[in-house]
Protein backbone atom coordinates (compact mmCIF):
# COMPACT_ATOMS: atom_id res chain seq x y z
CA UNK A 1 0.00 0.00 0.00
CA UNK A 2 1.15 3.65 -0.49
CA UNK A 3 1.26 5.90 1.72
CA UNK A 4 -1.89 8.91 2.42
CA UNK A 5 -0.60 11.94 0.48
CA UNK A 6 -1.86 14.29 2.87
CA UNK A 7 0.49 13.15 5.38
CA UNK A 8 3.27 13.80 3.13
CA UNK A 9 5.10 16.83 3.11
CA UNK A 10 7.03 15.77 -0.14
CA UNK A 11 10.14 17.72 -1.07
CA UNK A 12 13.74 19.27 -0.35
CA UNK A 13 13.96 20.31 3.19
CA UNK A 14 16.16 21.29 6.30
CA UNK A 15 15.14 19.44 9.39
CA UNK A 16 16.29 18.17 12.33
CA UNK A 17 16.10 14.46 13.14
CA UNK A 18 13.34 15.18 15.38
CA UNK A 19 11.29 16.69 13.22
CA UNK A 20 12.50 14.31 10.30
CA UNK A 21 10.84 11.68 12.60
CA UNK A 22 7.90 13.71 12.95
CA UNK A 23 7.42 13.42 8.94
CA UNK A 24 7.91 10.09 8.90
CA UNK A 25 5.58 9.40 11.51
CA UNK A 26 3.18 11.40 9.22
CA UNK A 27 3.78 9.93 6.33
CA UNK A 28 3.46 5.98 7.82
CA UNK A 29 0.11 6.92 8.73
CA UNK A 30 0.46 8.00 12.19
CA UNK A 31 -2.57 10.06 13.26
CA UNK A 32 -2.60 9.99 17.06
CA UNK A 33 0.31 10.28 19.60
CA UNK A 34 0.15 10.59 22.94
CA UNK A 35 3.41 12.26 25.27
CA UNK A 36 4.67 13.57 28.13
CA UNK A 37 7.33 15.94 26.05
CA UNK A 38 11.03 15.23 27.74
CA UNK A 39 14.17 16.86 26.42
CA UNK A 40 16.11 16.08 23.43
CA UNK A 41 12.53 14.39 21.84
CA UNK A 42 10.34 17.33 22.25
CA UNK A 43 10.70 18.78 19.28
CA UNK A 44 8.90 15.26 17.23
CA UNK A 45 5.82 15.78 19.14
CA UNK A 46 5.42 19.45 19.44
CA UNK A 47 5.70 19.84 15.07
CA UNK A 48 3.53 16.68 15.48
CA UNK A 49 0.92 18.61 17.80
CA UNK A 50 1.03 21.47 14.95
CA UNK A 51 1.03 19.08 12.09
CA UNK A 52 -1.65 16.38 12.72
CA UNK A 53 -4.91 18.65 13.17
CA UNK A 54 -4.49 19.29 9.44
CA UNK A 55 -4.20 15.66 8.58
CA UNK A 56 -7.41 14.41 10.67
CA UNK A 57 -5.89 13.51 14.02
CA UNK A 58 -4.84 14.37 17.35
CA UNK A 59 -2.12 15.03 20.27
CA UNK A 60 -2.86 14.44 23.49
CA UNK A 61 -0.07 15.53 26.33
CA UNK A 62 -1.05 13.01 29.05
CA UNK A 63 0.35 13.72 32.61
CA UNK A 64 3.03 11.38 32.57
CA UNK A 65 4.74 8.98 30.41
CA UNK A 66 3.09 5.76 32.02
CA UNK A 67 -0.70 7.15 30.53
CA UNK A 68 1.31 8.12 27.41
CA UNK A 69 2.55 5.01 26.51
CA UNK A 70 -0.55 3.10 27.36
CA UNK A 71 -2.85 5.87 25.94
CA UNK A 72 -1.08 5.52 22.80
CA UNK A 73 -1.95 1.35 22.66
CA UNK A 74 -5.77 2.60 23.64
CA UNK A 75 -5.09 4.43 20.22
CA UNK A 76 -4.31 1.92 18.32
CA UNK A 77 -7.40 -0.64 19.65
CA UNK A 78 -9.33 2.05 18.34
CA UNK A 79 -7.64 1.71 14.76
CA UNK A 80 -4.98 4.46 14.80
CA UNK A 81 -1.39 3.77 13.69
CA UNK A 82 -0.14 5.47 17.14
CA UNK A 83 3.78 6.22 18.60
CA UNK A 84 5.10 8.13 21.83
CA UNK A 85 7.86 10.07 22.12
CA UNK A 86 10.57 10.51 24.82
CA UNK A 87 14.42 9.91 26.48
CA UNK A 88 15.49 8.16 29.24
CA UNK A 89 13.88 8.86 32.17
CA UNK A 90 10.88 8.58 30.49
CA UNK A 91 11.83 5.61 28.74
CA UNK A 92 11.74 4.11 32.19
CA UNK A 93 8.41 4.78 33.01
CA UNK A 94 6.75 3.66 29.95
CA UNK A 95 8.66 0.09 30.48
CA UNK A 96 5.45 -1.58 32.24
CA UNK A 97 3.80 -0.46 29.04
CA UNK A 98 6.28 -1.77 26.56
CA UNK A 99 5.80 -5.45 28.01
CA UNK A 100 1.91 -4.89 27.79
CA UNK A 101 2.44 -3.81 24.13
CA UNK A 102 4.68 -6.75 23.66
CA UNK A 103 1.97 -9.13 25.17
CA UNK A 104 -1.20 -7.67 23.92
CA UNK A 105 0.92 -7.87 20.37
CA UNK A 106 -0.16 -4.01 19.60
CA UNK A 107 1.89 -2.72 16.70
CA UNK A 108 3.16 0.84 18.18
CA UNK A 109 6.85 2.67 18.17
CA UNK A 110 8.34 4.26 21.15
CA UNK A 111 10.71 6.98 19.75
CA UNK A 112 13.67 7.13 22.52
CA UNK A 113 16.14 10.21 21.92
CA UNK A 114 18.67 9.06 24.30
CA UNK A 115 20.54 11.56 26.66
CA UNK A 116 22.90 10.88 29.14
CA UNK A 117 21.93 9.13 32.19
CA UNK A 118 21.64 7.39 34.38
CA UNK A 119 18.16 9.36 36.24
CA UNK A 120 18.23 12.58 34.98
CA UNK A 121 21.92 12.74 34.07
CA UNK A 122 22.84 15.26 31.03
CA UNK A 123 19.04 16.71 29.21
CA UNK A 124 20.90 18.26 26.50
CA UNK A 125 23.48 15.57 25.35
CA UNK A 126 23.98 12.79 23.75
CA UNK A 127 24.49 8.99 24.79
CA UNK A 128 23.76 5.33 23.52
CA UNK A 129 23.17 4.00 26.70
CA UNK A 130 19.35 2.87 26.41
CA UNK A 131 20.60 0.23 24.04
CA UNK A 132 20.06 -2.26 26.86
CA UNK A 133 16.67 -1.40 28.24
CA UNK A 134 14.87 -1.43 24.63
CA UNK A 135 15.73 -4.62 24.69
CA UNK A 136 15.54 -6.17 28.25
CA UNK A 137 13.48 -3.00 29.98
CA UNK A 138 10.40 -4.53 30.97
CA UNK A 139 10.31 -8.04 32.97
CA UNK A 140 8.91 -11.38 30.91
CA UNK A 141 10.50 -13.02 27.92
CA UNK A 142 9.51 -10.99 24.64
CA UNK A 143 10.83 -9.38 21.73
CA UNK A 144 11.04 -6.38 20.16
CA UNK A 145 12.35 -4.48 16.99
CA UNK A 146 14.85 -1.17 17.72
CA UNK A 147 16.25 0.60 14.83
CA UNK A 148 19.07 3.39 15.38
CA UNK A 149 19.20 6.33 12.52
CA UNK A 150 22.07 8.50 11.97
CA UNK A 151 21.23 11.18 10.34
CA UNK A 152 17.75 13.26 9.96
CA UNK A 153 17.09 11.25 6.59
CA UNK A 154 17.16 8.28 8.20
CA UNK A 155 15.10 9.78 11.17
CA UNK A 156 12.47 9.94 8.02
CA UNK A 157 13.27 6.64 6.57
CA UNK A 158 13.17 4.51 9.35
CA UNK A 159 10.38 6.01 11.14
CA UNK A 160 8.50 5.00 7.85
CA UNK A 161 9.97 1.66 8.46
CA UNK A 162 9.28 1.36 12.31
CA UNK A 163 5.43 1.73 12.10
CA UNK A 164 5.72 -0.46 8.64
CA UNK A 165 7.61 -3.34 10.94
CA UNK A 166 5.22 -2.69 13.86
CA UNK A 167 2.11 -3.80 11.70
CA UNK A 168 3.91 -6.50 10.14
CA UNK A 169 4.85 -8.63 13.06
CA UNK A 170 2.80 -6.41 15.69
CA UNK A 171 5.39 -5.68 18.52
CA UNK A 172 6.39 -2.56 19.87
CA UNK A 173 9.09 -1.16 17.73
CA UNK A 174 11.65 1.13 19.44
CA UNK A 175 13.09 3.62 17.47
CA UNK A 176 16.54 4.81 19.43
CA UNK A 177 17.77 8.26 18.49
CA UNK A 178 20.51 9.89 20.02
CA UNK A 179 20.56 13.65 21.22
CA UNK A 180 23.07 14.54 18.72
CA UNK A 181 20.81 13.04 15.34
CA UNK A 182 17.69 15.00 17.14
CA UNK A 183 19.15 17.84 16.77
CA UNK A 184 21.35 18.12 14.00
CA UNK A 185 20.09 19.88 10.97
CA UNK A 186 20.44 18.13 7.58
CA UNK A 187 18.93 18.44 4.12
CA UNK A 188 16.00 15.53 4.20
CA UNK A 189 14.28 14.48 0.85
CA UNK A 190 10.49 13.45 1.63
CA UNK A 191 9.72 11.53 -2.11
CA UNK A 192 5.90 11.94 -3.13
CA UNK A 193 3.56 9.85 -1.39
CA UNK A 194 3.21 7.28 -4.09
CA UNK A 195 7.11 5.87 -3.49
CA UNK A 196 6.77 5.08 -0.04
CA UNK A 197 5.62 2.05 1.15
CA UNK A 198 3.48 1.63 3.67
CA UNK A 199 2.29 -1.49 5.31
CA UNK A 200 -1.48 -1.74 6.35
CA UNK A 201 -2.85 -3.06 9.27
CA UNK A 202 -3.63 -6.96 9.54
CA UNK A 203 -7.24 -6.41 10.12
CA UNK A 204 -9.16 -9.53 9.73
CA UNK A 205 -11.58 -10.50 7.24
CA UNK A 206 -13.24 -13.14 9.57
CA UNK A 207 -16.91 -13.05 10.61
CA UNK A 208 -17.49 -12.05 14.07
CA UNK A 209 -18.27 -16.08 15.12
CA UNK A 210 -15.11 -16.90 13.27
CA UNK A 211 -12.83 -14.83 14.67
CA UNK A 212 -9.86 -15.55 17.04
CA UNK A 213 -7.87 -12.48 18.32
CA UNK A 214 -4.87 -14.61 19.30
CA UNK A 215 -5.62 -17.45 16.65
CA UNK A 216 -2.55 -17.85 13.88
CA UNK A 217 -2.11 -19.43 10.86
CA UNK A 218 1.13 -20.79 10.69
CA UNK A 219 3.03 -16.88 10.04
CA UNK A 220 2.87 -16.44 14.12
CA UNK A 221 1.07 -13.04 13.55
CA UNK A 222 -2.85 -12.76 14.61
CA UNK A 223 -4.92 -10.71 12.58
CA UNK A 224 -6.44 -7.34 15.02
CA UNK A 225 -10.00 -6.31 14.60
CA UNK A 226 -10.80 -3.07 16.04
CA UNK A 227 -12.74 -1.67 19.08
CA UNK A 228 -16.31 -1.13 17.86
CA UNK A 229 -16.83 -3.17 15.06
CA UNK A 230 -18.63 -6.00 17.03
CA UNK A 231 -15.83 -8.47 17.61
CA UNK A 232 -15.87 -8.14 21.13
CA UNK A 233 -13.24 -9.59 23.36
CA UNK A 234 -10.79 -9.36 25.97
CA UNK A 235 -7.46 -7.98 25.55
CA UNK A 236 -5.45 -8.35 28.65
CA UNK A 237 -1.67 -8.56 29.54
CA UNK A 238 -2.50 -12.05 31.38
CA UNK A 239 -1.79 -14.76 29.83
CA UNK A 240 -4.47 -15.47 27.22
CA UNK A 241 -5.51 -18.45 24.79
CA UNK A 242 -6.75 -17.61 21.44
CA UNK A 243 -10.12 -16.60 22.45
CA UNK A 244 -7.89 -13.50 24.34
CA UNK A 245 -9.70 -15.22 27.43
CA UNK A 246 -7.21 -15.13 30.24
CA UNK A 247 -5.55 -18.81 31.04
CA UNK A 248 -3.01 -18.92 33.41
CA UNK A 249 -1.93 -22.41 32.84
CA UNK A 250 2.06 -23.50 32.02
CA UNK A 251 1.23 -24.98 28.62
CA UNK A 252 -0.85 -21.62 27.43
CA UNK A 253 2.17 -19.60 28.71
CA UNK A 254 4.64 -21.96 26.73
CA UNK A 255 2.73 -22.01 23.12
CA UNK A 256 1.88 -17.91 23.78
CA UNK A 257 5.37 -16.83 24.80
CA UNK A 258 7.58 -19.16 22.41
CA UNK A 259 5.25 -17.53 19.56
CA UNK A 260 5.67 -13.85 21.14
CA UNK A 261 9.72 -14.57 20.32
CA UNK A 262 9.89 -16.64 17.57
CA UNK A 263 7.59 -14.38 15.53
CA UNK A 264 10.79 -12.05 15.50
CA UNK A 265 13.61 -14.47 16.66
CA UNK A 266 12.31 -16.28 12.95
CA UNK A 267 12.11 -13.90 10.86
CA UNK A 268 15.68 -11.89 11.98
CA UNK A 269 16.75 -12.48 8.32
CA UNK A 270 13.85 -10.24 6.68
CA UNK A 271 14.27 -7.83 9.71
CA UNK A 272 18.36 -7.38 10.05
CA UNK A 273 19.65 -3.95 8.05
CA UNK A 274 22.89 -3.13 8.58
CA UNK A 275 25.07 -1.19 6.85
CA UNK A 276 28.30 -2.91 5.47
CA UNK A 277 31.29 -1.48 3.84
CA UNK A 278 34.88 -2.80 2.99
CA UNK A 279 34.63 -5.59 4.32
CA UNK A 280 36.06 -8.31 1.89
CA UNK A 281 39.39 -7.84 2.67
CA UNK A 282 38.90 -6.75 6.55
CA UNK A 283 40.87 -7.97 9.25
CA UNK A 284 39.42 -5.45 12.00
CA UNK A 285 35.72 -4.55 11.32
CA UNK A 286 34.78 -1.32 13.24
CA UNK A 287 30.85 -2.26 14.64
CA UNK A 288 29.07 1.20 15.12
CA UNK A 289 25.14 2.89 14.72
CA UNK A 290 23.48 5.88 15.62
CA UNK A 291 25.49 8.88 15.59
CA UNK A 292 29.05 7.10 16.58
CA UNK A 293 28.96 5.48 13.02
CA UNK A 294 29.44 8.88 11.27
CA UNK A 295 32.41 9.17 14.08
CA UNK A 296 34.22 5.68 13.90
CA UNK A 297 33.90 6.73 9.23
CA UNK A 298 36.45 9.36 9.64
CA UNK A 299 38.50 6.53 11.74
CA UNK A 300 37.34 4.22 8.88
CA UNK A 301 38.63 6.29 6.12
CA UNK A 302 42.18 7.83 8.12
CA UNK A 303 42.93 4.03 8.81
CA UNK A 304 42.63 2.80 5.25
CA UNK A 305 45.00 5.85 4.42
CA UNK A 306 47.26 4.61 6.64
CA UNK A 307 47.29 0.99 5.35
CA UNK A 308 45.28 -0.73 7.72
CA UNK A 309 42.98 -3.12 6.72
CA UNK A 310 39.41 -1.74 8.29
CA UNK A 311 36.04 -2.20 7.19
CA UNK A 312 32.70 -0.97 8.53
CA UNK A 313 29.36 -2.77 9.69
CA UNK A 314 26.54 -0.48 10.77
CA UNK A 315 23.54 -1.29 12.37
CA UNK A 316 20.53 0.08 11.76
CA UNK A 317 18.25 -2.62 13.59
CA UNK A 318 20.20 -3.35 17.11
CA UNK A 319 17.56 -5.43 17.79
CA UNK A 320 17.07 -8.29 16.58
CA UNK A 321 20.71 -8.40 16.75
CA UNK A 322 22.52 -9.40 13.52
CA UNK A 323 23.91 -12.29 15.28
CA UNK A 324 24.56 -14.31 12.03
CA UNK A 325 26.16 -11.10 10.36
CA UNK A 326 28.76 -11.23 13.46
CA UNK A 327 29.34 -15.07 13.29
CA UNK A 328 29.92 -15.31 9.78
CA UNK A 329 32.30 -12.18 10.28
CA UNK A 330 34.26 -13.29 13.13
CA UNK A 331 35.49 -16.34 10.85
CA UNK A 332 37.30 -14.46 8.97
CA UNK A 333 38.80 -11.33 10.82
CA UNK A 334 40.96 -10.57 13.83
CA UNK A 335 39.08 -8.22 15.71
CA UNK A 336 35.68 -6.15 15.86
CA UNK A 337 36.01 -2.36 17.47
CA UNK A 338 32.98 -1.24 19.08
CA UNK A 339 32.86 2.75 19.81
CA UNK A 340 29.02 3.56 21.72
CA UNK A 341 28.34 6.31 23.60
CA UNK A 342 28.20 3.95 26.77
CA UNK A 343 30.21 2.29 28.87
CA UNK A 344 29.79 -1.61 27.24
CA UNK A 345 26.54 -2.17 25.67
CA UNK A 346 26.25 -3.46 22.23
CA UNK A 347 29.89 -4.70 22.43
CA UNK A 348 28.61 -7.75 24.63
CA UNK A 349 26.30 -8.73 22.16
CA UNK A 350 29.16 -8.76 19.76
CA UNK A 351 31.70 -10.65 21.98
CA UNK A 352 28.79 -13.02 22.52
CA UNK A 353 28.23 -13.93 18.96
CA UNK A 354 32.00 -13.82 18.10
CA UNK A 355 32.07 -16.55 20.58
CA UNK A 356 36.12 -16.04 21.01
CA UNK A 357 37.11 -16.46 17.05
CA UNK A 358 37.43 -12.71 17.05
CA UNK A 359 39.09 -10.51 19.99
CA UNK A 360 36.56 -7.96 20.72
CA UNK A 361 37.67 -4.14 21.89
CA UNK A 362 34.98 -1.84 23.12
CA UNK A 363 35.72 2.05 22.52
CA UNK A 364 33.52 3.75 25.82
CA UNK A 365 32.35 6.97 26.43
CA UNK A 366 30.27 7.67 29.43
CA UNK A 367 28.50 10.17 26.81
CA UNK A 368 27.67 14.10 26.99
CA UNK A 369 29.39 14.22 23.41
CA UNK A 370 30.72 12.16 21.19
CA UNK A 371 33.91 10.25 20.16
CA UNK A 372 37.11 12.10 19.10
CA UNK A 373 37.77 9.81 15.91
CA UNK A 374 41.69 9.63 17.09
CA UNK A 375 40.36 7.71 20.09
CA UNK A 376 38.69 5.02 17.71
CA UNK A 377 41.41 4.78 15.58
CA UNK A 378 43.75 4.14 18.25
CA UNK A 379 41.64 1.08 18.96
CA UNK A 380 41.77 0.22 15.52
CA UNK A 381 44.96 0.67 15.62
CA UNK A 382 45.75 -1.57 18.79
CA UNK A 383 42.98 -4.34 17.17
CA UNK A 384 45.17 -4.94 13.60
CA UNK A 385 48.45 -5.36 15.69
CA UNK A 386 46.87 -8.47 17.49
CA UNK B 1 -26.86 -26.76 32.93
CA UNK B 2 -25.34 -23.18 34.15
CA UNK B 3 -21.83 -23.25 34.83
CA UNK B 4 -21.59 -20.72 36.66
CA UNK B 5 -23.56 -17.89 38.38
CA UNK B 6 -23.32 -14.12 38.31
CA UNK B 7 -23.47 -11.62 41.50
CA UNK B 8 -24.27 -8.16 40.85
CA UNK B 9 -23.57 -5.74 43.61
CA UNK B 10 -26.11 -2.76 42.28
CA UNK B 11 -25.32 -0.17 44.37
CA UNK B 12 -21.89 0.17 42.45
CA UNK B 13 -23.29 0.21 39.05
CA UNK B 14 -23.46 3.30 36.55
CA UNK B 15 -25.27 1.34 33.79
CA UNK B 16 -22.47 1.53 31.39
CA UNK B 17 -23.57 -1.39 29.63
CA UNK B 18 -20.17 -3.58 29.48
CA UNK B 19 -21.10 -6.42 31.15
CA UNK B 20 -24.08 -6.80 29.05
CA UNK B 21 -22.12 -6.13 25.37
CA UNK B 22 -19.23 -8.32 26.04
CA UNK B 23 -20.75 -11.66 28.16
CA UNK B 24 -20.05 -14.43 25.49
CA UNK B 25 -23.04 -16.47 26.56
CA UNK B 26 -25.44 -13.43 26.43
CA UNK B 27 -26.71 -13.84 29.91
CA UNK B 28 -26.92 -10.26 30.84
CA UNK B 29 -29.80 -7.30 30.29
CA UNK B 30 -29.83 -3.78 31.66
CA UNK B 31 -32.61 -4.32 34.19
CA UNK B 32 -35.95 -1.37 34.22
CA UNK B 33 -35.22 -0.94 37.88
CA UNK B 34 -33.59 1.70 39.78
CA UNK B 35 -30.53 1.59 41.69
CA UNK B 36 -30.10 4.47 44.47
CA UNK B 37 -28.51 6.91 42.05
CA UNK B 38 -30.57 6.20 39.49
CA UNK B 39 -29.00 3.90 36.90
CA UNK B 40 -30.04 0.38 35.40
CA UNK B 41 -28.13 -2.39 37.00
CA UNK B 42 -27.98 -5.26 34.70
CA UNK B 43 -30.00 -8.18 35.30
CA UNK B 44 -29.62 -11.95 34.77
CA UNK B 45 -31.80 -13.04 31.70
CA UNK B 46 -30.70 -16.21 31.43
CA UNK B 47 -28.69 -18.06 34.21
CA UNK B 48 -28.46 -21.55 32.97
CA UNK B 49 -26.40 -20.20 29.82
CA UNK B 50 -23.86 -18.10 32.02
CA UNK B 51 -20.10 -20.57 31.89
CA UNK B 52 -19.07 -18.55 35.10
CA UNK B 53 -15.77 -17.24 33.09
CA UNK B 54 -15.85 -14.19 34.56
CA UNK B 55 -15.44 -11.52 31.66
CA UNK B 56 -17.97 -9.53 32.95
CA UNK B 57 -15.70 -9.33 36.38
CA UNK B 58 -12.87 -8.25 34.38
CA UNK B 59 -15.11 -5.49 32.17
CA UNK B 60 -16.70 -3.69 34.94
CA UNK B 61 -15.25 -0.36 36.11
CA UNK B 62 -16.97 -0.27 38.92
CA UNK B 63 -16.75 -3.95 40.28
CA UNK B 64 -20.06 -4.19 40.46
CA UNK B 65 -19.94 -7.57 39.01
CA UNK B 66 -18.59 -11.21 39.73
CA UNK B 67 -18.92 -14.10 37.75
CA UNK B 68 -18.14 -17.42 39.23
CA UNK B 69 -17.68 -20.88 38.66
CA UNK B 70 -20.54 -23.49 40.36
CA UNK B 71 -20.02 -26.99 41.65
CA UNK B 72 -22.32 -29.48 39.41
CA UNK B 73 -24.33 -30.32 42.37
CA UNK B 74 -25.17 -26.43 42.90
CA UNK B 75 -25.75 -25.46 39.39
CA UNK B 76 -29.06 -26.58 39.88
CA UNK B 77 -29.90 -24.43 42.41
CA UNK B 78 -28.11 -21.79 40.49
CA UNK B 79 -30.19 -22.38 37.53
CA UNK B 80 -33.39 -21.53 40.04
CA UNK B 81 -31.82 -18.69 41.17
CA UNK B 82 -31.60 -18.97 44.75
CA UNK B 83 -28.94 -17.58 47.24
Amino acid sequence: MKADPRGVLTGTHFLDGDHACCEGALAAGARFAAGYPITPSTEVVERFAARVPTVGGCFIQMEDELAASIALQGGVWGGAKAFTVTSGPGFSLMMEHIGYAAMTETPCVFVDVQRGGPSTGLPTLPAQADMMQARWGSHGDYEVIALCPNSPQECFDLTIKAFNFAEEYRVPVMFMMDEVVGHMTEKVVIPPANEIEVVPRKHTKKSVEDYLPYGTNGDMVPEMAHAGEGYNFHVTGLTHDEKGYPNMTPSVQDKLVRRLQNKIRLAEDRICLFEEDRLDDAEVVVVSYGITSRVAQRAIDAARNRGLKVGKLRLITAWPFPEKKIKELAANVKAFVVPELNLGQMVREVARAADGKAKTYAVSHAGGGVHNPDEILNAIVEASRC
Amino acid sequence: MAKGRVSIVVERCKACGFCVEFCPTHVLALSSAFNSKGYHPPHVVHPEKCSGCDLCGMYCPDFAIYGTKVKEEKAAQAVGGRK
